[in-house]
């Protein structure tokens, strides 16, 4: 009891501090941003290779067939990245909630939930001094433009489970806004006012999902779909671009050669290309991890790697990552705290960003 | 502690730690352009805005020489201005008793005392001497300066002012002439000038009523500024006397008394008005602006400096050595000449400046247009007004319309080579979500 008030305590705070969406870079300065990660902290734990399994995800549906009781899950994530743009470093650190959903079951095996995720991170900060012309002499001036803000998958899922063959379909709404600023700042200011702008972006989408899980002895085979439609950029109600958005493809398989010992993988890919003209490219990404209880404790395991569908050189930015994470299994099953620490490597044209991500998530099964 | 509460602990506090660092955010990156900076960026442009100022049109008589909150007086080739004042009527009988006895004697002037003030010292002037004339008395603003050349023959007194500031005890033992206050920030000097009983210019007639004509001159730059009563700062006349009782002179309180009017008479003729922009004077011209920013600046853009470029048309009409600067005011409502002024400080002014020739005159109007991007309902226009230097401190440059005689002409638009133009410095709205 007194556990479940701890748990009850911990997704209030961290309820409190209000749903801010993905995470920050540099790279989301270019085309519509960073995509984010649909996976629970105990999926990304593994490197994301368990999270077409995994019923806390939001990478595929039917993965929730077969949920028995209503399951809330929130994720939590602290970020700290440190920049290299050719010796020029600097740092960051961002605090996020990129994941919240629940799932309930509507009788007849079918299971019916939703929740948020981030489909797009539009967050960076730049600051440049510099020297303008202006009346026939220099002016210092430093410039600070900042985008907050991203585009929200919010989902709504049904899944049913037919013997080892689990179906789900998905509806998702694109929705969210960024808020941008342009701000100028002269050096000599009784001359020259400052200049500050900004605007609030709405963006608005549409998308549909298909998933399929073959759960055979040891083995389990999934395979996914998903299109979304175009995102939609308004300021002010009006539209200021449209931008095609990705068909999904993906398959996953786990492999349990003992009670103890589960092993993943998983493949994605993206079509990120037709998203804008230039600098976006088609993407393929993979996982491999493990879940290994040792002494009923969990250790979870794993790696991805991959591109990014944004960045500037020609050639799309590569990612990659180690992660490691366990959990803890509270009130008799219905409070879980997952745990993973994850190291990230990207690198694209010019910059090699390196960082590190805390997660927490918590799941509540009343 | 047990190892699993031991570990419960840890991940409870861990998930705790991570809540409390939820609100922090220090996403700054370093820039590295063009790779790594965004889209939409901030361009700044800078136009020359030829046909901005339209319907540009001169007006007159604002401000009158009786109206005026100085009182000119100035002895230069081509130029003569001199005061001219008239006081009040004193008390010609007074009770010889101070009980109850209300019989009244006639008084008996021993003295009198003139205070000017003298406003904006100019310091380039030497040996400036003020000389006092008894004018005729009926001074109104019909009196003019040829009509008053005749009374300005011999003075009643005439007073080196700047032998009288060298003095140690600002006194004069002699004469009986006083410096009683000199304000170094304002520049302001009060001058006391005495006429003993052989010039003080008492009239029983008159009931003490006194015109007087103020004329300068000086080795160099002959001019002064003396205070007017429109500010509180005009001449008084204190007359020192007693009363006849029966043959014996009994002391009573001195009279003191302002003035009935007070104004400056000047040989220069009234500006004729022209196809270009006049601006200052007796009587005080103005020029009407007409601001007409292209539709996208004013709706969109971001002002960052815009000037008022304005080209003289020639030596100015009339010129004196006053220090000035042009001020621009916003109107409350444009209905021409009589528009009235906004009664607020958006406004603008331009840099001191000393006329002369064929200068430019550039004058910083960005709050101007700023306001008018915000206020899209405010009329678009202001009063140029020329106005010579006063200080009320040390930090603000501050002065009064219809205070210097000189005036100054602009090209107008109906110049097209040299019409009033605005250099404008903006920044055009932000293309932002546009990947």
């Amino acid at each position: 009891m007194r556990t479940a008030r701890a748990a009850a305590l911990v997704l209030i705070a961290l309820a409190a501090t209000g749903p801010v969406l993905g995470q920050d870079s540099p790279l989301s300065i270019h085309g519509l941003g960073i995509p984010g990660r649909f996976e629970s902290v105990r999926a990304r734990a593994t490197g994301g290779a368990f999270a077409a399994f995994d019923q806390l995800s939001a990478l595929t549906e039917a993965s929730t067939a077969g949920l028995t009781r209503i399951t809330a899950t929130a994720v939590g994530a602290h970020t700290v990245l440190n920049d290299d743009f050719g010796g020029v470093t600097g740092s960051r650190r961002t605090s996020r909630f990129p994941l919240f959903q629940v799932l309930g079951t509507l009788g007849h095996g079918v299971v019916m939930g939703g929740g948020f995720t981030t489909y797009l991170d539009r967050s960076y900060r730049v600051t440049i001094a510099d020297t303008i012309t202006l009346g026939g002499s220099g002016q210092a001036v430093t410039d600070r433009l900042s985008s907050d803000g991203g585009v929200t998958d919010v989902r709504f899922v049904l899944a049913r489970r037919w013997g080892r063959l689990a179906l789900g379909g998905g509806y998702h709404l694109l929705t969210g806004s960024a808020r941008v600023a342009a701000v100028r700042i002269f050096t000599d200011t009784s001359t020259y006012r400052g200049v500050t702008e900004s605007e609030e972006i709405a963006y608005h989408g549409a998308g549909y999902s298909a998933s399929a899980l073959l759960s055979l002895p040891h083995v389990s085979i999934s395979g996914f779909w998903r299109t979304d439609t175009r995102l939609t950029s308004e300021v002010g109600g009006a539209t200021v671009a449209v931008n095609d958005l990705p068909q999904t493809v993906g398959g996953a398989i786990r492999w349990q050669p003992a009670p103890d010992v589960t092993f993943a993988g998983s493949v994605l890919r993206r079509s990120w290309a037709v998203a804008a003209d230039s600098n976006a490219y088609n993407t393929t990404s993979w996982s491999a991890g493990a879940d290994v209880r040792l002494g009923g404790v969990p250790l979870r395991f794993g790696a991805r790697g991959g591109d990014l569908p944004f960045g500037p050189g020609g050639h799309a930015p590569s990612e990659l990552a180690v992660a490691v994470g366990s959990g803890l299994t509270l009130s008799q099953g219905r409070g879980v705290i997952d745990f993973a620490l994850e190291r990230l490597r990207r690198r694209s044209a010019g910059l090699t960003e390196t960082g590190w991500t805390a997660l927490v998530g918590l799941t509540l099964r009343p | 502690m047990s190892p699993r509460r031991l570990w419960r602990g840890v991940a409870l506090g861990a998930v705790a730690a991570l809540a409390a660092l939820a609100c922090v955010e220090d996403v700054t990156s370093p820039p590295s352009c063009p790779d790594y900076c965004p889209g939409g960026q901030i361009v700044t442009v800078e136009s020359l805005l030829a046909g901005a100022i339209v319907r540009d049109s001169s007006f007159t008589g604002y401000r009158q020489a009786p109206e005026a909150f100085v009182m000119l007086a100035a002895n230069q080739p081509g130029l003569e201005s001199r005061p001219i004042f008239q006081t009040l009527p004193i008390a010609t009988r007074l009770k010889i008793d101070t009980g109850s006895d209300t019989t009244t004697g006639p008084i008996v002037v021993d003295s009198a005392r003139l205070t000017l003030i003298w406003l904006r010292r100019d310091t380039t002037t030497r040996t400036l001497r003020l000389e006092l004339y008894r004018l005729p008395l009926g001074l109104d603003s019909t009196s003019t300066f040829a009509g008053l050349a005749p009374s300005f023959g011999a003075p009643l007194r005439v007073v080196n002012l700047d032998s009288l500031l060298a003095l140690p005890t600002l006194h004069d033992s002699v004469t009986g002439d006083s410096i009683l206050s000199r304000d170094s920030l304002r520049r302001v000097i009060v001058v006391s000038v005495k006429f003993d009983s052989a010039q003080a210019p008492f009239t029983p007639a008159d009931s003490g009523k006194v015109a007087f004509g103020v004329r300068v001159t000086a080795d160099s730059n002959a001019t002064l500024v003396l205070g007017s009563v429109e500010a509180g700062e005009g001449p008084r006349i204190v007359w020192y006397n007693r009363v006849d009782s029966a043959g014996t002179l009994v002391s009573r309180a001195a009279q003191t008394r302002g003035l009935l009017f007070d104004s400056f008479v000047s040989n220069v003729a009234p500006v004729t008005l022209d196809s270009n922009l006049t601006i200052g004077g007796i009587p005080s011209t103005r020029t009407l602006l007409r601001f007409a920013l292209p539709r996208n600046m004013r709706d969109s853009a971001q002002i960052i400096r815009a000037t008022l470029l304005l080209v003289q048309a020639g030596p100015p009409p009339v010129l004196t050595g006053d220090t000035v600067f042009l001020q621009l005011s916003r109107l409350a409502g444009d209905v021409g000449a009589k528009s009235p002024l906004a009664l607020d400080t958006i406004g603008a002014r331009s840099p001191l400046f000393l006329p002369s020739g064929n200068d430019t005159v550039r004058v910083e109007v960005t709050t101007l247009l700023r306001y008018w991007q915000l206020d899209t309902t405010a009329a678009p226009a202001a009063f140029v007004r020329l106005i010579a230097l006063d200080r009320s401190d040390t930090t603000r440059i501050d002065g009064l319309e219809g205070t210097t005689l000189t005036t100054l002409r602009f090209f107008s638009s109906r110049t097209p080579a040299f019409q009033p133009t605005l250099r404008v410095t903006y920044v055009p709205r932000i293309k932002f979500g546009a990947p």
